[in-house]
Parts: structure tokens; sequence; C-alpha cells
């Protein structure tokens, strides 16, 4: 519970709980509290928290397929968020490239405008076929004052499409969810609702927070189309922008990730009344209680169970023998938001137990969620740094590391298995075909041949063996 | 070499003080450099006989960092003043406090602070209003500032403003204020008021110029009272505000006004009722 990286930094204490015997709080400073998020970070902390840039360049707007993408700022924001999530699509534009007004010291001292008008002009004419062109807001160019909103108008009356303008400016909130707040806000605003399709929508719905993460909407899109209904807005893995335009004509918002995108969903239900239900699209428990309560909405409840047993049939030989496999493992899952609860009881289905549970910028009510899923003696923590992940991984020992591409070395390095949630390393993960890949996944992970190597002759000498940053090292306390 | 900064409210006569003092400073025999810290580019017009030189700034953006050459930018004006702006961005664009620190650190990138240099001069705009404004006065550059006002209360105002920045870079160990240079107003009890004002702020009030037409007569000639005509009183008065600060000693640390007590100030000396 008592971190030893973190005796000169007690602040973090309020970050860190334990489920007590009995289903008590037990925090880090002493209180039975719930942990305190989405705040500041405190100085010291080494924080792995992202910027509002990257919560909206790489999160909400980046995965959108036919808009120019393009950062305003210096060349190093456009580079460093481009290509690190594989948010695929059924076309490559957005992911193959990257655009940039490219701000230099004296176009911060002259200022950027005309620049990104004609950065703006210059894309669309390369890629006249794009739908859109977001723009990017950085720390920089918001600093000086940039008029961006002025120039994207300029811009439409001047190339005739739209340009969305995101004030997205890095420093604006405590992490990378401001991010996904603006990104929501500012998709709606400018683009919902701009085209009025005829025809019937009473059987389409928006999934909302998925971001097709190495084609996970493959493993669920075919059953709701299954149930016959028409997903017409992806939110916003795998979409086009004229989808977005007509977000606002589907009968239900059907809302996966909790944290990134339930804005859009309140902001459609308080201006057209779209319902919204909120559901988790991996492992079978709750995959299938999606597909019941988006059929319950439209009167298909006998179809939801048919497809159900069908689909469960399928994989269930595939599960039990993971099952087998992986049963009584313990797990450390760290993910940015709701993966991290979403993925409790998937493991619980396969047999495993999640030990630490942690997200880079969860709230109050993503904490809520594990805290009611984990069971006694657990350990929940906010937004860990490195030194307190090393200290996890080998103090509390998990089997398991569930974590991201920032976490994989330091995995591998202490020797503990890992599979990455957040990019996937193969997936994809989600909806009942996505579980044995991630049941396979995790099964390679844990019994790679290399763990026998290690304990047998690769283990570093027990003693006085310290990384060089001065933390535990974690062969340590191995045996 | 001493690097001296001046600043003051906008409008206050700042710039034709600075310029006015530098020809001074000339005509005694010394090596100055003047450098322009405000995007208007208007700090060495007087000095240069109404040409306009191009700014730093405009020379990094139209040749790029790597071909600016310092004689493009650096041009010898009366008694081979040299003569340097900044530069920087139009109104109500862009940076420009970025501008100010950009433009410095080319100039000496460029070799621009030489030896045999007596003195620079950094003519800085108006109030200290971000960080790039307060660029001369950081470590290594200017250690002596003076702050040109009257005894008018928005020019006392953004004086104690100017105090504030100097009291926060005093404080780290440089910078210090030289003293207060009146350019008269024709206020009423203006030598008494900026005099106590100064000493209220841990200064001296260190050359009270009269008004003159001679410096507007000078002006409209693109010319400095110096050289326009050596012999007038005006230029006098200069010469003896350039001799008061090569003999000056005494520079501190300001202790800057409240509010209140400013106007109480004013108040006893009958500006505010």
């Amino acid at each position: 519970m008592q971190f030893k990286c973190n005796e000169t930094l007690p602040e973090r204490g309020t970050h860190i709980a334990l489920k007590a015997a009995g289903g008590g709080c037990q925090r880090g400073d002493g209180t039975s509290c719930g942990i305190v998020s989405n705040s500041a970070t405190t100085p010291g902390d080494m924080t792995e928290r992202g910027c509002t840039y990257a919560g909206c360049r790489g999160v909400v707007g980046g995965p959108v397929k036919d808009a120019i993408q393009l950062t305003h700022g210096p060349i190093g924001c456009a580079f460093f968020s481009w290509g690190y999530r594989p948010h695929l699509a059924d076309t490559d534009f957005h992911m193959k490239y990257t655009f940039v007004s490219d701000m230099k010291e004296t176009n911060i001292v002259f200022g950027g405008e005309k620049k990104l008008l004609q950065s703006i002009i210059e894309a669309n004419r390369e890629f006249p076929e794009a739908k859109a062109v977001f723009v990017y807001n950085t720390c920089a160019t918001a600093l000086i004052g940039d008029d961006g909103r002025d120039v994207a108008k300029q811009a439409e009356e001047i190339i005739g499409k739209p340009v969305v303008f995101f004030e997205c400016e890095g420093f604006k909130g405590v992490s990378q969810s401001m991010g996904h707040h603006v990104g929501n806000e500012t998709i709606f605003r400018q683009l919902v609702g701009s085209i009025e399709p005829e025809g019937d929508f009473s059987r389409t719905i928006n999934i909302v927070g998925d971001y097709n993460i190495k084609n996970d909407i493959r493993t669920f899109e075919y059953l709701f189309e299954a149930l016959g209904l028409k997903i017409i807005t992806r939110f916003t893995g795998n979409v086009g922008v004229d989808e977005l335009r007509i977000m606002h004509k589907a009968a239900l918002n059907v809302i996966h990730c909790q944290r990134s995108a339930t804005y859009i969903a309140d902001m459609m239900h308080d201006k057209y009344g779209t319902p919204a239900i909120n559901v988790t699209l991996w492992g079978i428990k709750h995959m299938s209680q999606a597909l019941r309560d988006t059929a319950k909405f439209f009167g298909l409840e006998a179809e939801a169970e048919e497809i159900i047993e069908r689909e469960l049939a399928k994989i269930q030989p595939k599960i039990d023998y993971y099952r087998e496999r992986l049963k009584g493992k313990t797990v450390f899952i760290y993910q940015g938001g709701p993966r991290t609860w979403h993925w409790i009881e998937l493991l619980r289905e396969l047999g495993m137990e999640t030990m630490t549970a942690a997200t880079t910028f969860g709230h109050d009510d993503d904490y809520e969620k594990i805290f009611e899923q984990i069971s006694e003696g657990a350990m929940m923590i906010d937004n860990p740094n490195v030194p307190e992940i090393e200290e996890i991984l080998t103090k509390r020992r998990p089997d398991l590391f569930i974590s991201g591409n920032k976490e994989k070395y330091l995995a591998y390095k202490l020797g503990v298995p890992f599979v990455n949630g957040h990019t996937y390393d193969t997936g994809p993960y989600a909806g009942f075909i996505g579980m044995v890949n991630f049941a396979r996944d995790m099964d390679k992970a844990l019994h790679a041949p290399i763990w026998g190597t290690l304990r047998n002759r690769a283990r570093p000498a027990p003693a006085a063996h310290h990384s060089a940053h001065g933390f535990a090292h974690g062969f340590e306390e191995a045996d | 070499m001493r690097q001296v900064a001046f600043y003051g409210k906008g409008g206050i006569g700042k710039s034709t003080t600075q310029q006015n003092t530098a020809a001074a400073f000339a005509s005694m025999g010394n090596k100055l450099m003047v450098v322009g810290c405000d995007p208007k580019a208007d700090c060495t017009r007087l000095l240069l006989g109404g040409t306009r030189q191009l700014s730093v700034l405009d020379a990094l953006r139209d040749t790029g960092p790597e071909s600016v050459e310092i004689d493009t930018v650096l041009v010898k004006g009366y008694g081979d003043v040299k003569c340097v702006e900044a530069g920087g961005p139009e109104p109500g664009v862009g940076c420009g406090g970025r501008g100010v620190i950009t433009a410095i650190q080319t100039l000496e990138t460029l070799g621009a602070y030489k030896a045999e240099l007596d003195y620079v001069f950094y003519d800085v705009l108006g109030d200290v209003v971000c960080g790039g404004f307060a660029m001369p006065i950081r470590e290594g550059y200017a250690e002596e500032i003076y702050i040109v006002c009257s005894g008018e209360y928005m020019a006392l105002f953004a004086a104690n403003n100017i105090a504030k920045g100097i009291k926060k870079f005093g404080e780290r160990g440089y910078a210090r204020l030289g003293g207060l240079i009146c350019n008269s107003r024709m206020v009423e009890n203006e030598y008494e008021m900026v005099a106590e004002f100064a000493k209220r702020i841990n200064s001296k009030l260190i050359h009270f110029v009269p008004r003159s037409k001679d410096v507007q007569r000078a002006e409209i000639n693109r010319k400095t009272v110096i050289e326009f005509d050596p012999a007038l009183p005006q230029a006098d008065e200069y010469r003896q505000l350039a001799s008061k600060i090569e003999a000056n000693k005494d520079f501190t640390i300001p202790t800057p006004m409240t509010q209140d007590d400013l106007e109480e100030l004013m108040r006893d000396y009958g500006i505010v009722d």
C-alpha cells in the first residue's frame, strides 16, 4: 500500500486506494475516501499524462478518415501526434498523411494566420478528394493569439468545404482528457446536423466512443447489423466527415468509451433528443448485454438472443481452452480510461483476477466503476508514474501486465509478461471473436518460453543490482 | 561597456529623450549602439536622419536566420552611433515580446556586442507588457535602467509598474534602477512631485528635462537637438543628463508604491482633487 517511491511525495497517497475487507475504501492518506482523479499533477510526479492537443488530435479527431489532419504549430507537434494510434479505417489517407503549418521563430513573431490559411489551401489543392480540413491549435500559436477560428472561416469560403478549428491548446487541461472534450464539442458544433438527409432512420444507431483500434469494429459491427440495424456514424473509428454531419439522424447512441465520447451523446440528447445507452463491447457478458440493451430499444429481443447463442457457440470451445490455461492468474491493468473497468469482467470470464487497476485520465465515475468490480485486497491507482508502475510490478508481482507501448519495455525488462491493450500488437480484442484474440495473446505472453530461459540462466545477480535511476530493480526479490 | 535600458509610458517622449541622450554621449566622444525594442521601429529615426533601416526581424523573415548579416541591420547614424531596430509584427498579430527576445539573441549571434563599445542603449516599448519586453534587462544585458516619465498620473502609474518589473529582476541579482528622467509636461509642482515619487520608490530624479519647442523643431528636421543646433540651451540639458548618467554610481532595487499611496501622493501635490 505504501509506495517506497512516494516517501518524498506523500500527496500521491490520495490517488491510491485498496479495497479493504468488507468492501470499504482504504486510501493511501489513511482516509476511507474515494481516490482523487482528474486533478492537476503534483510537482515531482513523473506523470505519463498527455496533453489536450494529444487527446484531441490523437484520439478524437485523428481517426476521421477523409479529413486533412492539419496541426497549426511547430513541426514536432505534428510528428509526435501522428501514426502512433492504429485507428484504422477502410481507407488509409488519415494514417498515411499528416499536415502542419510548420510554425518557425519568425512565424511566431509575425503571427501565423497567413501561413495557416496558405497551408489549408495548399493541402486542399494537393488532396482535393478530402472532405474537410481539421485544424488543431497548439500551445505556441495559442499564446501569440492567432485567430484560427477566423482563418478557418476564410478558408471555408475559399475551398468550399468545412474547415474545423479545434481549440485544443496543449496547456488547457490537466491531461489529454480535456482534448477529448474539445474534440467532441467542436465536431458537434461545426459538423453534426450540417446535412439533412432524407429517408427512414428509425432503425439506425451510432457507435459512440470506438476508435477502431486495429479494426475492433469488425468484431461487433456485423452483430448489430445482424439485428437489422444500420450503423450510420461511428464516433470516430472508421468514419467519414459526411457521416459525422448526419450523425444527429440516428435513433440511438450506443456509447462504448464512456470517458472520451459521452460529451457528444449528451449534446445530441439536449439538442436533438437522441436517446443513449452505455455499453461495453468487450467480453462475453458485456457484449451480450450490449446487444440485448440495443435490441430492447428497437423491440428485437428475440433476434438478439439468437445471435448471442450462435456467436457463443462459435467461440465457447476456444474460450474454454484458454480459460484452462489462464485461470488463477493475476493481472495489473493500466489503460487510458474506461478500458480498465471494461476488462475486469472479461478477465474474470477467463478465470483471471485484476489485482491492480489504473488509468491515466479516468474521472471519479471511472474509478467508481472500477471499485465496484474489483475484489477485496485489489488496488486502484490514478495516473501511476513510472516508479510506481515499477514498484507495482516488482512488489505486487502480477502474473500479467496489460498496458500500452509506453510501459511495454519496462515490463519486459522486469521480466513481466505483457499485453498491449492500448494499441494491440495484434488484435482486435473487442466483441466475441476479439475476446478469443485477447485470450490467445495473454496465453502467449504468459507462457512464452522466454520466461523459462530467464529463470534458469539469464537472471542478473540478486544482490546490489540497481537500475541506473536508483529505483528498486525487478529481479531483486524474484525467486 | 555599460548597457542601459530606457523604459516609460508610451508617448512620454522616451525615444526622443533616449536619442538626444545618445547623441550627447556621442558628442562627448563615446562609442554607442542603440537597440530599438519596439515593434514600431521608431527608436533610431532622429539619429539616422529619418532613414529607416531593415529591422532585425524583417531581415530574419526575409532572408532566413542563416543569411542575415550584421551590416544589413546595423547602420551608423549621428556621431557614429550604431543603430539597430528589433522590429516586430504589425499591430494585433504575432508576438512582439518574442520578437524582442529573438532580435537580441540574433544580434548576439551576429557579434553586434563589440568590446570597443562604451554604451549600449535599449529603448523599450511602453510598459513591460510581457516577458519578452523584459528581455533587455535579463541577466547579461542592461544592468542599469532609467524610467522616463512626467508629472502626470498615468506616467507615474506606468513608472510604478515598470518599477515592479525591475524589482523582480533586481531580486534575482541583476538589473538596477539608475533613476527617473522627468520629461516635463509643464504639470504643476512637477519637479517636486516626481522627485518625491522617485524617493518613495527608492530611487532619484536624475534629471529634469524642461519642455522646449526646440525639441519639436529638431524632430521635424529629423534630427536630435544635439545635431540640429548644439548651441541651444536644450542641447545643454541633454549633455547634462548624459554627464549625470556617466557619473551615476547610485543603482537601487526599487520599492514600488501601492496604488493608494500613489494616489495620495498625487493629492498631496495638488494633481488629484
